[in-house]
């Protein structure tokens, strides 16, 4: 093949080309750079305490004064008093969250479970879009899944074991530049050895007997004098929430400067159980509360004594205002900074807790108010009042919002609503349903689970599936019945029939679509 | 220097032994979560982790050969290299079967058992140091010494599966990250 020679008229008419393009490039640059400074977009920081049941805080009318600061904050915020999440344990109710879409069709119901693949795009990172910087972080191992599987929408996404004291394994969840969203499954579900594990079994003899030996020769490091109970752990890493605080207020107020518009989402492990409160909060509430004592469900799991229900009730209340006393610094610090200034500032939770019929925890059968009510505060730039929202919200109702805070298009497919106060209506005919389904296939129909509706002042659960139980529905009036103690499923016979009539076309219809999937 | 190496078959023989060992325990690990993962993860990223976790493997069957023939480097050749595949043989069984003792102790009686979970591996270990102690100095290690050969060359069947399969998960590995 026969190549022309380049003349000198070529050359210069080649380089003045190149010139000029990239003359043009760079003041493209430029331009997009100026622009998007010039879009007047607020900064969205979210902060996600994992655990957190509205139940127990103060700011929702809890007797012991847990949350001081959270009040403190919600002088100038909105305030979302009943609020649900989708699940009652991380990954279902994370991805709730993130994604704006119930359980059934996100598919992540399992423990560590993760987002149908098909619709991983469907997240509030992609849809805010990369005007925004976005930057997440997470202590919680199962949300970060999460996060790894939308790893494309993020401008900066931390490792969990950030800011972190003592790793209890020798975990690599970055190390897998392909795999980040298997990072966790190579890792930490098989090739590790896990200490706390009920059955550990590590896919390699010399990664688990390291972690082993590390766990053995460093005498468990985590009783000091400021943790009386050990120090705080999610039991792959230990951590002080000073510091892990002191870690994302000071990547905020160093990031967001150079950045704006900047999504910061964090999510932390406190008060997660273990609850590892420093010894100035531990024995901070003595006085017994006057608790009514409920009798152990059939479906619950375990079998605990009111008495030690009560003891792990007051050890969570003392880790939340052990997290509040820290939180309150970095929003003092934030505000004081200008930081709150130009910044919305979403505080919330992925689920609550329960400390009630023989059960301590989260992830179990029994789907009460204190494992779905979670918090939500919304402080907007320069709010100066407090608002209170007593409309039933979800947590599948933070996409649609923050995509309207941040000026785009609310896609069809979400399934939450926008939340009063910023655009949305208070709806009292409104239905939410959270589930747990932890022991189904991703990706077959749901069998074995607990449903829940919520309806105006009726919650209707529905346990299905479960061996050596029949199929049993509950009833309850929220309002009149807070403790949830009085089953009227028998005898308020016309709402339990609309509710119950509600609830299984609504199963059937997300078990049919995954049927067709 | 290479004359300070033993044989490619004896090396062979050592190789199989700890290949299969290692393997072995990895993949009844992986059986044993297989279920747990079949509700959350499609089949082709169970394929994923599997691959990852035999080119773990690999690179642990490797180091555990590499320290042998270190051993075999420093070491005269009379103590070591010219019994290769028996003194090899046991002590890489010693060493992963301390492994295995010290993980399977911890998995029966947890992380509270504490110092007593090191019982299991150091028997382990002790009883590896007296075979090669007195190998061929009484008539049952002369026993012995004939089964490890015979077993270790038996074992070698396995790396017909092993070997291509490490190479074609590495393959995959390799070409999944080049890839991104």
């Amino acid at each position: 093949m026969h190549m022309s020679k380049i003349s000198r008229r070529d050359f210069l008419k080649t380089s003045a080309a190149l010139v000029a393009s990239t003359t043009f490039a760079g003041a493209a640059r430029i331009l997009s750079t100026a622009h998007s400074q010039t879009i007047d977009k607020s900064n969205i920081l979210i902060f996600v305490f994992d655990a957190m049941s509205a139940h127990h805080l103060s700011l929702y009318g809890y007797p012991r004064n847990t949350t001081p600061n959270l009040e403190k904050f919600a002088e100038h915020a909105a305030v979302y008093h009943n609020h649900y999440s989708a699940g009652n344990f991380t990954t279902s109710g994370t991805a709730s969250m993130l994604t704006g879409l119930y359980p059934w069709t996100h598919r992540a119901i399992n423990y560590r479970g993760m987002i149908d693949r098909s619709l991983v795009d469907r997240n509030f990172f992609n849809l805010i879009g990369k005007e925004f910087t976005r930057v997440a972080f997470t202590q919680n191992l199962w949300a970060d899944i999460l996060l790894s599987q939308f790893e494309k929408d993020l401008d900066l996404h931390l490792p969990p074991d950030s800011y972190s004291r003592f790793a209890d394994s020798l975990m690599q969840p970055k190390a897998l530049h392909a795999d980040h969203d298997l990072a966790y499954f190579v890792f930490q579900d098989f090739l590790n050895l896990r200490v706390d594990d009920l059955h550990p079994y590590p896919g390699s003899l010399f990664l688990g007997s390291a972690d082993l030996a590390r766990a053995l020769a460093s005498d468990r490091p985590y009783i000091s004098g400021d943790y009386p109970r050990g120090l705080p752990t999610n039991h792959d890493f230990s951590y002080e929430n000073t510091r892990v605080l002191e870690g994302i207020r000071h990547l905020i107020q160093s990031s967001m400067l150079q950045s704006s518009p900047y999504l910061g989402y964090f999510h932390f492990w406190s008060p997660h159980d273990p609850y590892s409160a420093r010894k100035d909060f531990v024995g901070m509430f003595p006085e017994e509360l006057k608790l009514q004592a409920k009798p152990r469900h059939s479906f619950a799991v375990n079998n605990f004594s009111d008495q030690s229900l009560w003891k792990y009730r007051r050890e969570y209340d003392e880790f939340i205002a052990d997290l509040d006393a820290e939180f309150g610094k970095v929003l003092s610090s934030l505000e004081s900074s200008g930081v709150l200034q130009n910044s919305y500032v979403i505080v919330t939770s992925d689920h609550g807790e329960l400390f009630e019929r023989g059960e301590q925890g989260h992830a179990s059968a029994l789907m009460y108010a204190p494992v779905t009510h979670i918090p939500l505060l919304i402080s907007a730039p320069g709010q100066q009042t407090r608002s209170d929202f007593h409309a039933l919200t979800s947590n599948l109702d933070l996409l649609p919002t923050l995509t309207q805070i941040a000026r785009k298009e609310i896609p069809d497919w979400v399934e939450g609503r926008l939340l009063p106060g910023y655009g949305g209506t208070e709806d009292a005919s409104r239905s939410i349903f959270p589930i747990m389904a932890k022991d189904n296939a991703a990706f077959r129909p749901i069998e074995r689970a607990t449903f829940t509706l919520i309806k105006g002042v009726y919650e209707l659960f529905f346990f299905t599936g479960y061996s050596g139980h029949p199929d049993t529905f509950e009833l309850y009036n929220l309002q009149e019945d807070p403790q949830e103690l009085h089953d009227l499923f028998r005898r308020d016979i016309t709402t339990a029939s609309q509710m119950k009539n509600e609830l299984l076309e609504a199963i059937y219809t997300a078990n049919h679509n995954m049927q067709k999937k | 220097m290479l004359q300070r190496f033993p044989k490619s078959q004896a090396i062979l023989q050592v190789y199989a032994v700890i290949a299969v060992m290692l393997s072995g325990w990895t993949i009844t690990a992986f059986l044993w979560k297989l279920s747990a993962w079949l509700l959350i993860l499609n089949i082709g990223e169970i394929f994923t982790v599997f691959s990852y976790s035999m080119v773990a493997n690999l690179i642990e069957s490797l180091m555990v050969l590499l320290l042998l023939l270190a051993i075999c480097a420093i070491l005269p050749a009379a103590l070591f290299r010219d019994d290769f595949v028996v003194r090899g043989t046991i002590l890489a069984i010693g060493l992963i079967g301390s492994l295995m003792a010290f993980v399977k102790f911890d998995m029966q009686f947890g992380i509270g058992s504490g110092a007593r979970l090191l019982i299991g591996p150091f028997a382990v270990l002790l009883l590896a140091a007296i075979l090669l102690g007195f190998s061929a100095k009484f008539r049952f290690a002369r026993v012995l010494h004939s089964a490890i050969l015979w077993f270790s060359d038996r074992l070698i069947v396995f790396l017909y599966i092993l070997v291509p399969l490490y190479v074609i998960l590495l393959a995959y590995i390799i070409f999944r990250n080049i890839g991104q």
